[in-house]
């Protein structure tokens, strides 16, 4: 106790600053922590670059961790309403995010992310999904495409 | 926000699309070629079936019926127990005539079937895929059936990416070994692996494939040891079994949650003993676990911890299939009972053939210049 809480500075890919206490990144991040360990961050001048996480992923991401450490006891029901209204975002959002939690390796976001994903392609037709993920060019020959819908209708 | 017009194609990288696919039961994966010619290429890849193999996040427990030698029907045993409205499947063989003889399941390895018509063919079918190879077993020396086989199993050997049948039996005045090679469709004899003869009853004929051996139990209520041949090395080994199992009685031998497990029915406790052991190979690791049911079969572990078990094909009243779901802590989670035209009646048993296994895509060794193609060979 008294002891200042020890914080580290992560800089998003608009230059922006953002202090975070050192534990909630060390404790989810693995990258965070290798770093950490291995004496390459150093607390009076370093700024850890994001360059591909932009400012508004960025704080989701700490939002995420930190209220991850600090409601870890809570029942595991709240805890899951509370990663559901945190994933409550457009599927650009998504991405961004998906693709933050894979640079710092934040493995409990990554599994939500990833089952968010499943959950959205889970029971869906192809063409559900391709409007989900907004894939418009799929790539294939109009022959192709039209012998796949001959010869599995159901899956359309 | 010229951002909202892009695809998911466009915006994630590569191993990230395949890490999503990765995580997605394999048996909806077909559908998932349609999307894109993307997800098409990502998904037809033979390593990509490999790591989803490997990868447990959304291993899909498929157990086979076969009945009478001509039906075959297909239960996904995670899925059989989400919701009211899960459909037993019938599947179609994979050839089109009806068998001369009675076919069997002979046993399953990452994803394939092995399906065994006495005295003269073997099946191997991927009921996910359609593929499937039909080997006439132009075997040589061996003209046994398997109810007079020794042992028999069907496994995988990674160093020479092939699949092996594994049978020894007993001629005139000594015992032989074989090894059948899907990939070089020749038999090897290896009588000499046989250490000492095997006692003619000692052992359960009907091995199970894990971590790149086939594995026997005991046959005779002593329960000593399991028997291990390993397909790499081509020779036989034991692991030794908890003593609390030691002349306790018949056993079943079963492959849970990728790993080897005993159980055993205590009549006066009415419960069932279930000896996991949770570290391959590591006898510190076997682990008991007590199920509050005296007629219990388990099949398979689902959600890493549930043990569904099939109520025993004998169960009365006929016509009905039957699965329930415990978990560990010996509580019963679900039931799952289905009518369905299966005569799982008394005097269909010896027609009943069944295994649990572990859907895959993967290409037989053999296949890889057809690429899943279906082929329904006529027998």
């Amino acid at each position: 106790m008294g002891s200042p809480v020890k914080k580290i500075m992560l800089c998003s890919s608009e230059k922006e600053i953002f202090s975070v206490e050192e534990q909630v990144m060390v404790q989810h991040s693995v990258i965070i922590n290798n770093m950490i360990e291995d004496g390459s961050y150093n607390h009076e001048e370093s700024k850890i670059p994001l360059d591909c996480v932009d400012s508004k992923t960025l704080k989701k991401v700490i939002d995420y961790c930190t209220h991850h450490t600090h409601h870890h006891n809570d029942n595991q029901e709240d805890l899951e309403a509370w990663d559901a209204q945190f994933l409550n975002v457009d599927s650009n959002g998504l991405y961004d995010l998906l693709m933050a939690a894979n640079y710092l390796e934040i493995r409990n976001l990554l599994d939500l992310i990833y089952g968010t994903i499943k959950n959205m392609i889970k029971g869906k037709k192809i063409d559900e999904i391709r409007r989900i993920f907004n894939i418009k060019d799929h790539g294939f020959t109009p022959e192709e495409e039209e012998q796949n819908r001959k010869e599995y209708p159901h899956f359309y | 926000m010229e951002k909202k017009q892009k695809s998911i194609n466009d915006i994630l990288p590569l191993d990230l699309i395949q890490r999503i696919l990765l995580r997605i039961p394999v048996k909806h994966l077909g559908r998932l070629k349609c999307v894109s010619k993307l997800w098409h290429s990502l998904i037809s890849d033979p390593d990509f079936a490999e790591s989803h193999l490997h990868l447990s996040f959304a291993p899909t427990h498929a157990c086979i019926y076969i009945k009478n030698s001509t039906e075959a029907y297909l239960v996904h045993l995670d899925e059989a127990f989400n919701g009211d409205n899960y459909q037993v499947k019938e599947l179609s063989f994979p050839f089109k005539k009806k068998p001369i003889s009675e076919f069997r399941v002979m046993g399953s390895c990452r994803g394939f079937v092995l399906l065994h018509q006495e005295p003269y063919y073997f099946v191997v079918w991927n009921p996910l895929t359609g593929f499937s190879n039909i080997v006439h077993r132009s075997m040589g020396r061996s003209s046994y059936f398997l109810d007079n086989a020794i042992l028999y199993g069907f496994g995988y050997d990674a160093s020479r990416d092939d699949y092996l049948v594994v049978v020894a039996w007993q001629a005139c005045d000594c015992q032989l070994l074989d090894c059948f090679s899907f990939k070089t469709n020749s038999c090897i004899s290896l009588d000499a692996a046989l250490l000492k003869p095997l006692g003619l009853t000692e052992w359960r004929s009907c091995g199970l494939f894990l971590n790149g051996s086939i594995h026997w139990s005991s046959s005779s209520g002593m329960n000593e040891a399991l028997l291990v041949f390993d397909l790499k090395e081509r020779s036989f080994s034991k692991i030794s079994l908890p003593e609390q199992l030691i002349m306790r009685g018949p056993t079943t031998f079963v492959i849970l949650g990728g790993c080897l497990a005993l159980y055993c029915h205590y009549y006066r406790e009415r419960k069932t003993h279930i000896w996991v052991m949770k570290e391959y190979k590591v006898h510190s690791s076997w682990t008991l676990y007590v199920i509050p049911c005296l007629e219990f079969e388990p099949l398979c572990i689902s959600n890493g911890s549930d043990i569904i078990e099939v109520d025993p094909i004998l169960s009365v009243p006929a016509r009905l299939l039957k699965f329930a779901k415990y978990n560990i802590r010996e509580e019963l989670l679900q039931r799952f009972t289905r009518p369905t035209t299966l005569p799982f009646g008394h005097y269909c048993f010896h027609y009943v053939s069944y295994t649990v296994y572990t859907e895959s895509l993967l290409l037989f060794p053999s296949d890889s210049k057809h690429k899943n193609k279906k082929n329904n060979i006529v027998i």
